[in-house]
């Protein structure tokens, strides 16, 4: 235990970069699949079998075991930055565009109806009345999403992605000797720790940009 | 009528959903006039929502034209076409993320309005509907009771003055002692916006009492009887609408005359800061049994009585019974007679839109307008006259015990 505490004191500067690295691919991810799930689920909630359809793909998408996946991706993007980026926007799609989904189709037909019956057209009914109704269930797909990547980004240094993987991968190949624990262990609170900071960051987010009339 | 003064004018408007073989709204032709309320009610089914949202196009019609203020727009941009007409529906549904104000605001915002006119109107409807904009104007949805909730609605479907409202059944998920204060204070408002009013309802009794005409649909919204609430009572044009009516038609037509319209009683009054040999005094001055006492705007608290004065030990203000809650002058003598029963007193006090005191009502006044409403229908049904009535208050038929 005072050997992990003096290795993590050693190794501070190093952890907290990969951390910020790891959470820099995890935000860039997400940001990218928000904005493609948003629309998907946009183009896609009044049509029953459509938003199936789409919701279907991206849920068998899900069930591909991440590691197959990493190295599928190989022979079109090799290795780095660029594979885990597009492994982690496909793993987030499901919870953010499902949860558009839903959230759009909760919205209270009363509603929607005065807003049209006032004149408001589509777009304007959607970004000023539904997607505003709709934004905290949309907003926690996304946290769930981030919560996930953070967890799959580690994997990613499988493929030389960024990140703490980077240590527990250095730790596992190493077993044996007595860094080897401390790497994995270093590597694995890191991961910990970044997602419940996210966790909280979410929170933040959903009190400042919902309104205190749905609250 | 002439159509210059026709405010809307449906002309063979039908509706036929898809998949359905008959039609929802069939050939359906009506006028409305300028400034006038009128109703749509008929049993469920009969396609009057239908036929209220062909009028704003929520719903596009099969056939059929609708002109607006002579002006064709059975084709023209439906979102435009709706900035025009105010549009409320049972469930309000006021958007819960947005203020009171922005509610409001929803269609100025739209007509690009600047900002000054835009909250300088906000303020003036919530006044108008009865709140006080400083405690409301921020505040949301939520915070509202129901009855609150369809004021804004209203006063949002108005803000940027529409010449027409929409309604679809308004008042129908507020409780009835409510919903009859609702129902006075839109008439109240109506007598200053005077809009063109399209109100639909299944329930013939806010018919007669909102309606300057009412429309009675058959299935299809075929017109089974377009015309005054008084005439429906006294002259219904088929078996349906007899029917549609019903058993209570008598009692009905108490809903046609206003407390404003019958000649209140002189009471004996006296200020709350009085003391007890000056209401004494007033008591022994009239022949009536008690004193009500108003305070310093003259708005009713107490009746007092003689015995009530003995007891030396409760101060002036706590003696007696509460006066409150008073009728407005706007109310339909049964809205009246319903005080009455629930109060378990043999009068009361009426006053203005502000609360201050009118007059007193009692229920020998409602007696009498039932005996000569009785009358009526009696020589109507023996066939003694044709059954229009010609006085609008209480020279009307009242249904004896004919139909039950």
């Amino acid at each position: 235990m005072r050997d992990f505490l003096d290795y993590l004191d050693f190794r501070r500067d190093h952890i907290f970069d990969l951390a910020v690295e790891h959470a820099r691919i995890v935000l860039i991810a997400i940001v990218l699949a928000s904005a493609i799930s948003i629309v998907l689920g946009v183009l896609t909630y009044r049509r029953d079998r459509i938003a199936a359809l789409v919701l279907g793909i991206q849920g068998s998408a899900l069930t591909v075991p991440s590691l197959a996946l990493f190295g599928l991706l190989i022979p079109i993007f090799g290795l780095g930055f660029r594979p885990v980026l597009v492994a982690l926007v496909i793993y987030a799609l499901l919870p953010i565009t499902r949860n558009t989904v839903t959230g759009l189709r909760s919205v209270d037909p009363a509603i929607v109806e005065s807003a049209q019956g006032m004149g408001m057209g589509r777009l304007r009914r959607l970004v000023r009345i539904e997607l505003p109704l709709a934004w905290p269930v949309i907003l926690t797909g996304i946290r769930v999403s981030t919560v996930m990547l953070v967890g799959i980004a580690a994997i990613g240094a499988y493929l030389n992605g960024p990140g703490l993987g980077e240590d527990i991968f250095a730790g596992l190949s190493r077993i044996g000797t007595p860094t080897a624990l401390h790497l994995t262990l270093g590597g694995t609170l890191g991961v910990i720790a970044l997602a419940l900071l996210f966790d909280a960051f979410y929170l933040a987010v959903g009190r400042i940009t919902t309104s205190r009339g749905t609250r | 009528m002439s159509s210059a003064t026709a405010m809307i004018r449906l002309e063979n408007l039908t509706k036929r959903f898809p998949g359905q073989h008959e039609n929802a709204v069939d050939s359906l032709n009506l006028e409305i006039s300028d400034g006038e309320i009128v109703i749509l009610v008929g049993p469920s089914g009969c396609g009057k929502t239908t036929t209220l949202r062909l009028i704003n196009r929520l719903i596009e019609p099969t056939s059929g034209r609708i002109y607006l203020e002579g002006e064709d727009v059975t084709s023209v941009n439906p979102d435009r076409l709706r900035r025009r007409m105010g549009y409320v529906i049972q469930a309000v549904g006021l958007f819960p993320h947005l203020t009171i104000a922005d509610n409001i605001a929803t269609v100025p915002n739209m007509l690009r309005w600047n900002r000054r006119r835009i909250s300088d109107r906000v303020n003036e409807l919530i006044e108008m509907v009865g709140m006080d904009p400083t405690v409301y104007a921020k505040r949301y949805p939520k915070e509202l009771s129901g009855g609150q909730r369809q004021r804004i609605g209203v006063a949002r479907a108005i803000a940027a003055d529409p010449p027409v409202i929409l309604m679809d059944e308004p008042f129908s998920a507020i409780d009835p002692i409510n919903r009859g204060r609702l129902q006075n204070e839109f008439l109240q408002l109506q007598t200053v916006i005077r809009k063109t009013i399209v109100f639909v309802t299944h329930d013939i009794d806010e018919a007669i009492k909102m309606g300057d005409r009412i429309a009675i649909l058959d299935q299809g919204s075929t017109i089974a009887q377009y015309d005054s609430p008084e005439t429906i009572l006294t002259a219904p044009a088929s078996q349906f609408v007899e029917d549609f009516i019903g058993a209570g038609a008598s009692l009905k037509r108490l809903n046609l005359t206003r407390v404003s319209d019958v000649e209140l009683i002189e009471w004996p009054v006296a200020e709350l800061s009085a003391d007890r040999g000056a209401i004494r005094e007033a008591l022994l001055r009239s022949e009536k049994g008690s004193v009500l006492l108003l305070d310093g705007e003259r708005r009713p608290q107490r009746w007092v009585n003689a015995i009530d004065l003995e007891h030396t030990g409760t101060p002036v203000p706590e003696l007696g019974l509460a006066a409150a809650p008073a009728i407005q002058a706007g109310a339909t003598l049964f809205d009246a007679l319903n005080e009455m029963l629930n109060s378990l007193q043999g009068a009361s006090a009426v006053v203005d839109s502000d609360g201050v005191y009118r007059g007193v009502i009692e229920i020998e006044t409602i007696a009498s307008a039932i005996r000569s409403m009785r009358a009526d229908a009696r020589r109507r049904y023996r066939g003694e006259e044709d059954g229009v009535p010609t006085d609008e208050s209480t020279d009307a038929a009242l249904n004896p015990m004919g139909r039950s």
